[in-house]
């Protein structure tokens, strides 16, 4: 359930450009869109055609796992991949195939059909949005294939297992251990993800149920605004709350990047001593490492599932039964514990 | 009513006459939004500097890129691949002054070149084989971008990014990059909205004080006129996308610095942010018409008009809405008292 952060100022392109140009310009300008749009989703074709007969799963003629991933843009996507391939590097009798839909969800059903086509002995597909991809997973699994869906679902049962991380309850940790830090009383700012996207929502009002602020009467939050996910944005809305707010004790962004920049423009303002930063997501070389380095007073681990899937897919080839959902716990990492690995919230 | 009539004629001939110049046209947009901004001021959060600072340096990486975009406009064209040239600029620079470690002086001057270099190309292509700058630009901004993904490989360059896959975690930020990041004159404006004014300056010194200059009016105008009186149009082309993928490629370093690293996604969308800019300056998107000045106060009304509606939390909806509609409001407004002033 992650974000898409690429609907920036579309506006613009309708608005002013449009109408300005020649009409042949525009035209041409379309065929190009057009003639790109088919090439990227023509490139990776290699269909063979034959039937499934399904892989023995020994070294020489190793399992084949196919991985749809719905876009490599963003640096947890890239973790996810990662953490599958460092998950299957265990094990000889597996091989990966992965393909990279860049954000877009047709592209994505051709990869499904495309790795069905190959003869994929196990599909594993983190889903840029349920209702196009929901038909050809379901086909998939009508010929045969386990299907493993990673972070977004899909609709319906058709397929093996979903495995995902609860956005809203890593939400309200992190107000819990607000509360904690700020000792139950304190001026907090919370900078968004996307409001129109689900973990977005979710981050937030898990976060205000962890504050609990019917009970913590002396919490409050006093600025609030959607940094879109992005860094710059969230170091430009922060200086706006610095600006308005002489009285700021905690920062929680909806993810690291944000928090990171949150905490440049608090630095900028020479504030970043009065107040903690929190974030979510906790990427090795994002959130953890602004932890040690004392950028971040913690991040809570947004679990790719990479591990999940592969242990779950290992159980499936050797016909072990597999719960049909699989929630995923999040990690807490402070100063104190980010160099042991963080600790693990129950 | 007769009276009225005259009235109303004497008052339209005077809004005309004050506006028949566009620096004037320009500034009414941005009284407007000041004017706003004076009503809905944030606890008085509007009248201080720092607030002014600070929006002085958010929009400095844009205006870096409208400095560029609006030579690229004067010359009747457009140019789509500032964003991602821009992410590629703050890639490339991340990659070469901290994990390579190249001095400073050497690194910047390998991304201005590369900037340059790839502008030229955009600029070779509108020359030599007449395709539309939309298109030629427009696959720029899918190939810059697929290039800063594949030398960053997808992930951040940041301080601990090293060559080989065990990460360095001895490296201290590079002093060129905390350099870029700070303020100067007392704290009171940041490094990178001086490179912004310099950027604009130098641009003004090649539209008014070089023989290229006139060729890019020339050109904008009309390119079968002016290569009949002997200017080269395709040399100015390429001079101008080259200019603003250098400019681009300044946006770049600047964004990097202050982000304290390369982000291959940055400059998303950044290009459209400076084609605004342009156009609610005043400066005509068929070319030929405008100018730097222009820009600047462009870029000063956007940069305004989003502070204020940050300042006072506005939602995002509700932001582009907001932004939408007075940008086309400013664009009427100043297309009405133009072609009135001229007549």
């Amino acid at each position: 359930m992650r974000a898409v952060v690429h609907v920036r100022l579309g506006w613009v392109y309708e608005g002013i450009a449009m109408p300005m140009l020649h009409r042949r310009a525009f035209v041409s300008a379309f065929v190009a869109l057009a003639s790109l749009a088919a090439l990227t989703s023509c490139s990776s074709g290699s269909s063979s055609g034959s039937k499934r007969k399904g892989h023995a799963g020994t070294p020489d003629d190793p399992f084949v796992i196919g991985m749809s991933q719905c876009n490599l843009g963003e640096p947890w996507r890239v973790q996810m991949n990662k953490d599958i391939k460092h998950a299957a590097a265990a094990y000889p009798n597996v091989k990966l195939v992965f393909k990279d839909a860049q954000n877009d969800s047709l592209a994505q059903r051709a990869h499904v059909e495309e790795l069905v086509a190959q003869g994929i002995d196990l599909l594993i597909i983190s889903p840029k949005e349920a209702a196009p991809l929901t038909q050809p997973v379901a086909e998939a699994f009508k010929k045969g294939i386990p299907v493993i869906v990673l972070d977004r679902a899909v609709q319906g049962e058709e397929y093996t297992v979903f495995i995902g991380a609860d956005n809203k309850r890593i939400g309200r940790e992190a107000g819990k251990w607000a509360v904690q830090a700020l000792g139950g009383k304190g001026k907090i700012v919370e900078l968004k993800g996307l409001m129109t996207s689900t973990p977005g929502q979710d981050r937030s009002s898990g976060f205000r149920e962890g504050l609990d602020l019917a009970t913590n009467k002396e919490i409050q939050v006093v600025f609030e605004a959607d940094m879109q996910w992005l860094e710059p944005n969230a170091r430009k809305e922060m200086a706006s709350a610095l600006a308005t707010q002489s009285d700021i004790q905690l920062v929680y962004a909806h993810n690291d990047p944000g928090a990171h920049g949150a905490y440049l423009a608090a630095k900028e303002a020479g504030r970043e001593g009065q107040m903690k930063f929190i974030g979510i997501d906790g990427l090795p070389h994002e959130g953890i490492r602004y932890v040690t380095q004392g950028i971040l007073d913690a991040t809570f681990l947004y679990p790719t599932g990479g591990q999940e899937a592969i242990d779950t897919a290992i159980k499936i080839f050797n016909g072990e039964k597999v719960e049909k959902k699989i929630t995923l716990g999040t990690r807490i990492y402070t100063k104190e514990n980010a160099a042991k690995g963080g600790e693990e919230i129950k | 009513m007769g009276f009225v009539y005259t009235l109303r004629g004497m008052l339209r001939e005077r809004a005309g006459r004050v506006f028949q110049t566009a620096l004037a046209r320009a500034v009414a947009p941005l009284a407007v939004v000041l004017i706003a901004g004076a009503i809905f001021n944030a606890n008085g959060a509007f009248f201080t500097w720092e607030t002014h600072r600070s929006m002085l340096r958010e929009i400095s990486v844009h205006g870096i890129l409208a400095c560029g975009m609006t030579v690229v406009i004067l010359t009747g064209g457009i140019d789509l691949g500032v964003g991602s040239l821009l992410g590629l600029s703050a890639v490339g620079f991340a990659m070469l002054a901290m994990p390579m470690e190249v001095a400073a002086p050497l690194a910047i001057g390998a991304v201005l070149a590369g900037g340059a270099a790839l502008g030229a190309v955009s600029g070779g292509f509108v020359a030599r084989f007449r395709v539309q700058p939309f298109v030629v630009t427009l696959a720029m901004m899918v190939f810059g971008r697929g290039l800063a993904k594949l030398i960053s490989g997808g992930q951040k360059i940041t301080v601990y990014t090293s060559l080989s896959e065990v990460p360095d975690t001895t490296r201290e930020l590079p002093a060129v990059m905390k350099a870029i990041d700070t303020k100067i004159l007392g704290g009171n404006v940041s490094v990178v909205t001086v490179v912004f004014l310099a950027c604009a300056g130098v641009t003004w010194v090649v539209l008014r004080r070089l023989r290229v200059g006139r060729y890019i009016y020339a050109t904008g105008g009309s390119r079968e006129a002016a290569e009949l009186s002997g200017v080269p149009a395709g040399r100015t082309l390429v001079i101008a996308y080259a200019l603003s993928g250098v400019m681009a490629a300044v946006a770049g370093i600047c964004q990097a610095a202050q982000e304290t690293h390369g982000d291959p996604e940055t400059g998303f969308g950044y290009e459209l942010d400076a084609i605004a800019m342009v156009v609610l300056g005043g400066t005509t998107l068929s070319g030929g018409r405008g100018g730097i000045g222009l820009t600047l106060l462009g870029a000063l009304t956007m940069g305004m008009l989003q502070k204020i509606l940050s300042l006072n939390a506005f939602q995002t909806a509700e932001r582009m809405m907001l932004t939408g509609v007075i940008l086309m409001v400013a664009v009427l407004f100043q297309r009405r008292l133009g072609s009135e002033g001229q007549r």
